[in-house]
Parts: C-alpha cells; structure tokens; sequence
C-alpha cells in the first residue's frame, strides 16, 4: 500500500501476486466482509475481488485462419459442420458467428457449436466454394480440421457481459419462444438474465479499472476486454464488454453452444474480470448487493422495440424464484448460470494466488457518456391501426337472414359478433352463412366461431399477418386491452399494402 | 405412491370410467394431467401403491390402456445448470440445491404427460421419451 494507505497501484497488487501473497476475494467474499468488518478494513486487507458471468451472448464469434490449401483458394462461401460461416477479410480468413444456424438442423446445432466442438478438440469439416482467380484457381474445396490445424482461432466476441438486462413475461393468449427463453401466457413464468451482484460491470459502474487492455478471464482462458460492446449504454446500466482471447487455450466448459426453440443459436460465454481494489470507492462499490440492482420488466409479447415496461425488480427478487406482476405473483428463473458465474469468479480466484495471473491496467477506460440509437428507418412500417377499418358488427340472438343482408349490403365477408359493451364474442363468416342455409340452420350460435384470433392495433401488420397465414384465416377483428372490438383487418387490406 | 398413465380412445372418452372406478374401489385418487377431447386422450393418475394391480387391472377389464408414465431424462453432462426449466415446472419439481446446481425430482416430475420443460432448455440436456402406441402394457411387479 503506498504512503498515505488510501489507495495502492496495480503495479503494488502485482508485485504481491507474484510473490504469492496477494489478497484475493470473489465478489461473493467481498460483499460478506463489507457487511461484516466494513468498507475501511475491506480496503485494508483486500488487493483483488474477481467477479463472473456465464450466459448466452449471442454477439460471439471466432476468426479463424485455416492456412492455404494448395492450388489455393480466395473463399467466396463456406460452411463448417453445415454452418454457414463468413468470409470477412482475406483468401482463409472466416468468421464463424453464435447465431448462424446449421442448415440442415437448424435452431439446434450453430456457430456457437462449432466453437464449442472446436474448442473441444473435436474434427469439424469444412465445406467451400469460390469463383476462382489467376492466384487463387480453386473453386471448392472439402477437408476436416481441428483446432490445431488452424494458424489463429481467436475468440472475438463484440457483444458480451451485459451489466444487467430486462426480466421477460407474456401477457399474450399464447406461449411465445423468444431469446428470452419460452414465455407462457398471461404471465404464468419469467425469465432474467444476468449474475447481479456477481456480474464484473456492476462491481465497477464507473468502469475505473476496466477498459482496453484489461486481462480476463473469458472460456476458461486470459483474454483481453478491447473496449465497449456493441450497444454500449452506460448510462442506463446497460455498459457491455468487447472481448478477445485465444480460443484454442479455451474450455468448452465455459464456452458451449445453445439453442432457443424458434429463435436460433447462441453461445454461452464465462466471462470473469479481476477488479483491483486500487482506493476505498471501489471496496465500496464491489460490496453491491442484488437488492440495489434492479431492472425492467418487460412484456415480450408486444412484437415492437419499446416493448411495455410493467414495472421494476430486483435481482434479489428474481433470484428468489418468484415476482410480482401486476400484483400476480409470477415464477421466474434466470437464462445464465449463477453455478456457473461463481465458478468462472472461483476459477479466476485461484489463478491469481497461484499467481499465472497478473493485473493490467487499462490503456483507455470504457466510455461512460455512450450513447445507444435506436436505427434511423427512412422507411415507415405499417401498423394495424394503420390499415383497419370499422368492423362490421352483429350481437347475439340476430337473426341469420338479417346478418346474411348484412353482408350482402356492405359487400363484404365477415361480420364480428359483440355483446352489448362491444366485447368481442365471435365471428361469422359469408362461408358460415352459406353453411347454414345448406344445413338448414337459423341460430347464430350454431355457426359463428367463437375462438376467435385477434390483432393489436399497436402490433406491426407484418405480425397480423402471419398470424392470418398461420392459421389459414382472412381476417382478424382488432381489439383493445378490455377486448373491445375497435376494428377489422382483412388478407385483402394486407395483400394490398404488402403486395403479396 | 404409484402412477398409471390411462389412455381412452373415441368411446371411452364420454364415460366416467375413472369415476366410477374411486366409487367401485374406493381408492383416493389423484389426477395430476389430463389431455382429453372427444377423440381420446390420457390422464395421468396417482394412486397408493399397495393399489396399483388392482386399479390397474380395474382400467383394463374396462379396456382402457394402462402403462407407466415416462420420466423426463436429463442429461448431468450437458446441463450447465441455468435453471430457466424452473418456473415453467407446473408441480415444481425442479429446483437448485446448495451449490446452485439444478435438480429434478423424479417422484414429481409428470414425465413426458408433461414436458413442457424439454423445449425450453438451451443445453438440450433434457429428453423427453414419448410412449409409442396403444401396446405398452403396465410393468408387471415381481
């Protein structure tokens, strides 16, 4: 510790490391010794706290350099295990990206497998194709490779570790599949994602020690954070890492492949920084708890970008299993790996006291004044409340005849059945009424449907209409929260505004 | 206690069997799913064990198909011990122990009756094995 004994350098903490007997606590550790001997005596007695998080970080990717095949060839496309990979840079340089989906087994095998296989040591095959040069004739090529086949396979990951993120529920009639996992209607689970008090950035929130240059712990391996995620928010909370790391010294341990039923692939990552506690402020800050961490509820089921927010948590609440949801108590459990987060901050622990670690300082801190656009659209989507029009409606106890004239008059083909409030309660098709003039039949209750699928006049027609095609209908009543009919959408308003 | 899985076709869907067997036997029975229409379709019962051959042949003097339900295996290897299974467990079978590491219990979990899990789970370390067919006959007790 220097002079005054009121801050110590990384060069001081190294020095201790090396010698064996440098002071080093998870985060886990920490926050108990703040509670139980305060901030001063923390900063005193501890020199590094090591944090972690493991969980899916779908902006993950690997380069590779697979070297020159002879005659060789520039890679115009390429798949490895049927995953197709990109060709960012020169003849043998691919990208294989967590979110590429095999071609054959899509949703369940992708590029976040195939780093995984790879790191695992195991044979992948490689697929190829170009259009063939004067210095580079080849135009496909087959071979199978393993990581030590390969010059560079690098671990290059430009979204990762995000400081907190959004808790998940559906308040829809039906279980939605999103990169939050699967979602029951009406708000019958919650998923979260995120180690809380666990997670590096939130043991730094001003990002003092954290930025390019950084060493860390990512797969299983040192790795370096090389600056500020993609989508960086900092001042939402929302601060990410950019990472790179020699995935060929990687474990697939803390690097595996996943998959989201009708959402794709990913890849969870183990991602550890080192926090030395260089002054009191970061003791203080790496003592945070969940029950100061808070995030956003957020309904998923609103297919928009600014989804509904219904409220805020705590990771000390998500991490209890159960939520309040307007004020329905909901079970949630998270999408990362608390077992998995404190291993990566154990593991990272011990290579420091063993003393194959050392600190480095950061050549340039994370940024703080970040700011995240949403994307500028020269183009305006189309909405349904965009394309609606006023339903043309019946009540219950009409006459058939009546709802058949209806039809006739205001050519067109379906008539909404409301109650008295205007409360959706069915629909009546010119197919129906055709029907029941075969069949002989005079009630409306004998032939309209009654479970009846519906738009949101806030939801993108693109959304309605899939729906329609889904379940082979031409048109959705569109209704309010309380169910109320406010209008119609019909194939014929979508086909003419999409063009299809 | 004991679990049956009954499977009623077309016919049998409309009659009380299963009524009429806790009336006829007086046997206190649970019933944990149930996934009919009017073409069939099964349920998923709970009984005391020292019952079992007897309701179990009750069903199936009424010509119900009885077999054991399948349990949801789940792969220790591949599991990395997320827990997003956990809310979605409709009889919480599914929980972390001290070590954060996600557990199922077996004598809860509704197996492939259920499987709303199986889906959900990123690792794909969960399996559910369906029961193929009407010919599952009920595993004899030795």
């Amino acid at each position: 510790m220097s002079k005054q004994g009121k801050t110590r350098t990384i060069e001081e903490i190294n020095q201790k490391i090396l010698k064996g007997d440098a002071q080093v606590l998870t985060a886990q550790e920490m926050k108990k010794l703040v509670e139980s001997s305060g901030v001063e005596v923390a900063f005193k007695e501890v020199d590094v706290v090591t944090t972690g998080t493991f969980g899916a970080m779908c902006s993950s990717g690997a380069v590779i350099n697979t070297g020159h095949s002879d005659p060789p060839i520039k890679i115009d496309r390429a798949w490895i295990n049927g995953v197709e990979v990109c060709h960012p840079g020169a003849a043998v340089d691919l990208f294989i990206g967590a979110t590429n989906m095999s071609e054959k087994d899509v949703v369940e095998y992708g590029g976040g497998h195939v780093i995984e296989d790879l790191v695992a040591g195991k044979e992948v095959s490689l697929r190829a194709i170009a259009y063939g040069t004067d210095c580079y004739p080849r135009t496909t090529l087959k071979t199978t490779l393993t990581k030590e086949d390969l010059n560079q396979f690098q671990l290059i990951n430009f979204r990762n570790c995000y400081q907190r993120y959004n808790c998940a529920v559906n308040s829809s009639d039906e279980i939605i599949y999103t990169y939050m996992s699967k979602l029951l209607p009406h708000f019958r689970n919650a998923t979260y994602s995120g180690a809380g008090e666990l997670n590096p950035l939130m043991n730094d929130p001003d990002y003092e020690t954290m930025g390019m240059g950084t060493r860390i712990f990512l797969g299983g391996a040192p790795g370096y954070i090389i600056g500020e995620g993609t989508q960086h928010n900092p001042k939402n909370q929302f601060g990410n890492l950019m990472v790179k790391g020699n995935a060929k010294k990687m474990s697939p341990e803390f690097l595996q492949g996943a998959s989201f039923t009708k959402y794709g692939t990913s890849m969870y990552v183990g991602l550890g920084v080192p926090i030395p506690i260089l002054n009191e402020g970061l003791a203080k800050k790496t003592a945070i708890r969940d029950e100061d961490i808070f995030t956003d509820i957020i309904d998923y089921s609103v297919p928009q970008r600014d989804r509904p927010n219904l409220g805020k948590v705590s990771y000390k609440e998500l991490k209890s299993g159960t939520i309040t949801v307007q004020g329905k108590k909901v079970r949630v459990s998270s999408l990362s790996s608390l077992k998995m987060a404190k291993k990566v901050s154990q593991t990272l622990k011990t290579w420091i006291e063993e003393g194959t670690f050392t600190l480095t300082a950061p050549v340039e801190r994370l940024p703080t004044d970040t700011i995240c656009k949403p994307m500028r659209q020269t183009e305006e989507i189309p909405f349904v409340t965009n394309v609606m029009h006023p339903a043309v409606t019946c009540i219950e106890g009409e006459k058939i005849r009546a709802i058949a004239e209806r039809l006739v008059t205001k050519a067109i083909n379906h008539i909404v059945v409301v109650d008295n409030k205007g409360k959706l309660r069915g629909i009546v098709t010119s197919w129906d009424i055709t029907r029941a003039m075969a069949e002989g039949k005079k009630d409306l209750g004998d032939i309209e449907s009654r479970n009846v699928i519906t738009a949101k006049p806030d939801e993108p027609l693109e959304t309605a209409s899939k729906r329609m095609a889904q379940h082979n209908i031409s048109a959705l009543p569109v209704v309010d929260t309380e169910h109320r009919v406010v209008g119609i959408i019909t194939s014929e308003d979508v086909s003419k505004l999409l063009g299809r | 206690m004991a679990r049956l899985l009954i499977r009623v076709n077309e016919e049998q869907a409309s009659e009380p069997i299963a009524a009429q067997i806790i009336i006829e036997y007086k046997v206190p029975m649970a019933i944990l799913s149930a996934h009919i229409n009017n073409k069939g379709g099964e349920i998923l019962i709970e009984i005391p064990d020292e019952m079992e051959t007897k309701i179990a042949d009750a069903f199936q003097r009424r010509g119900v198909t009885v077999t054991l339900p399948k349990q949801i295996q789940v792969n220790t290897e591949k599991c990395f011990s997320c827990g997003t299974c956990i809310a979605l467990c409709p009889v919480e079978a599914i929980k972390t122990n001290q070590e954060d590491t996600v557990e199922f219990n077996k004598e809860k979990c509704l197996g492939n009756t259920c499987s709303i899990c199986v889906d959900a789970c990123p690792a794909r370390a969960i399996k559910s094995l369906k029961t193929n067919g009407a010919n599952h006959t009920r595993k004899k007790k030795t």
